[in-house]
């Protein structure tokens, strides 16, 4: 939608500052100002009129644990977990490939080792996926199979992740390969590791798919059977 | 904003990916902005969210700051309440109710207003006057809704007014307010 006249688009600009622009007007009038300019600029006027109302808010420390998050998520977005440096090192490139290669190798050998845990009666071949985010940091891993009773189950450990949000579902996809359509596992939660049963006619297909894929899709999971929502992580199957 | 302005350094050393600026820019700001959040959402576990998710968007997104021609405080800012909005207007989500009365007690319409606490700035006393040029009613609605993050639909319940009068107080009041604060300004 377009908002054509001048005095509305400034008093849409006013209510959006002000928080009293609500629901779906609120969404149609953010995905205006992606395109809009001018737009964006009535709001930004708008936020800095109302700018020194902030002094109400008393300052509140907040407790470590935000930082500590915050910092979690920012490095592992960047590549790895590394210790603050100085300017010039994080330019340098050539760390940066080797750091986001080792971090997938540790990922493998950190998946490798939690599923050796588990005891097995007989050595069989396993399979990890080391699943990435858009820049290739690795996310989560899965591995199966996962011995336990006859259940058909694999093994998931986040390693980071976004905060999910009470109106969001993680959904974890089988991606078959070639043309075939991504078939759901389920919904996965927040915790650093957990399993995760699937049905067993699955497993043959399990054991020869290309990769897994998460998608954020809405709560109780995606409506139509396909990932709807965006591909927070996704990689592919190596048989070790 | 002077381009000296430290905060302004900071976030120019965040834009390079420097870590211990964002460290810094961390510890200059957070409990300005923790506090905004708590004053809107008022559960200290939905706070902290919003404010970890707020600072990842903004390490992320602050090359966009040079574009946004805002303060740094009031780009950051920004951020923070639009997260905290957006955490409130999720579907069944509901506040508890119980703190609104003390809230419009703290906030009479009648009163000096919070316009003396605004400090000192020459945008806050801008604010100030033009808050004073405002029926009492008017102030209450815009003060409210932007300090605790108050729907119409709450700020009519609570101030047991028709939906349709406060949608006005804030329409007329707003617009009052651009009236007086560009003829100050510019």
């Amino acid at each position: 939608m377009k908002y054509q006249s001048e005095p509305l688009r400034d008093a849409l600009a006013a209510e959006y500052a002000l928080g009293t622009l609500q629901g779906s007007a609120r969404r149609r009038f953010e995905r205006s100002l992606k395109d809009d300019p001018r737009l964006r600029r009535l709001v930004t006027e708008w936020q800095s009129r109302l700018a020194p109302l902030d002094a109400l808010a008393e300052p509140v420390q907040p407790p470590a644990r935000v930082w500590n998050t915050i910092l979690d998520r920012i490095q592992l977005a960047s590549g790895g977990r590394v210790s603050p440096v100085s300017l010039g090192f994080w330019d340098n490139l050539t760390f940066w490939r080797r750091t986001a290669i080792v971090s997938a190798l540790a990922a493998i050998l950190l998946a490798v080792s939690l599923a050796t845990i588990a005891p097995t009666k007989q050595p069989q071949s396993m399979m990890v996926v080391v699943m990435s985010d858009e820049r290739s940091t690795p996310g989560m891993t899965v591995s199966w199979p996962v011995q336990q009773k006859g259940e058909a189950k694999i093994r998931i450990r986040v390693m980071g992740h976004e905060t999910m949000t009470p109106d969001q579902a993680w959904e974890l996809w089988m991606v078959p390969g070639g043309d075939q359509k991504p078939v759901s596992l389920g919904l996965i939660n927040t915790a650093a590791e957990q399993e995760l049963s699937v049905p067993r006619k699955l497993m043959p297909a399990m054991n020869q798919a290309w990769g897994l894929a998460m998608s954020v899709e809405p709560a109780g999971g995606s409506p139509t059977g396909l990932p709807t929502g965006r591909i927070m992580f996704k990689g592919q199957c190596v048989k070790l | 904003m002077a381009d000296n302005d430290p905060i302004t350094e900071l976030m120019a050393r965040c834009a390079l990916r420097d870590q211990r600026a964002f460290a810094e820019l961390y510890r200059q700001t957070s409990a300005k902005l923790y506090g905004v959040a708590i004053r809107i959402l008022r559960r200290q576990d939905w706070a902290e969210e919003v404010l970890q998710e707020s600072f990842v968007n903004i390490w992320n997104h602050i090359a966009d700051y040079s574009t946004s021609r805002s303060a740094p405080m009031t780009w950051m800012t920004a951020i923070v309440r639009n997260r905290a909005l957006d955490w409130l207007r999720r579907p069944n989500l509901e506040r508890g109710d119980e703190d609104y009365d003390l809230l419009l007690e703290a906030v009479p319409d009648d009163a000096p207003g919070p316009e003396t606490l605004l400090g000192n700035s020459r945008d806050a006393r801008a604010l100030a006057d033009c808050l004073k040029q405002l029926s009492g009613n008017q102030r209450q609605t815009i003060v409210l809704a932007y300090t605790h993050g108050l729907s119409h639909g709450e700020l009519a319940s609570h101030l047991k007014e028709p939906l349709g009068t406060v949608k006005t107080w804030i329409r007329r009041g707003l617009d009052r307010l651009r009236g007086c604060m560009d003829g100050k300004i510019n």
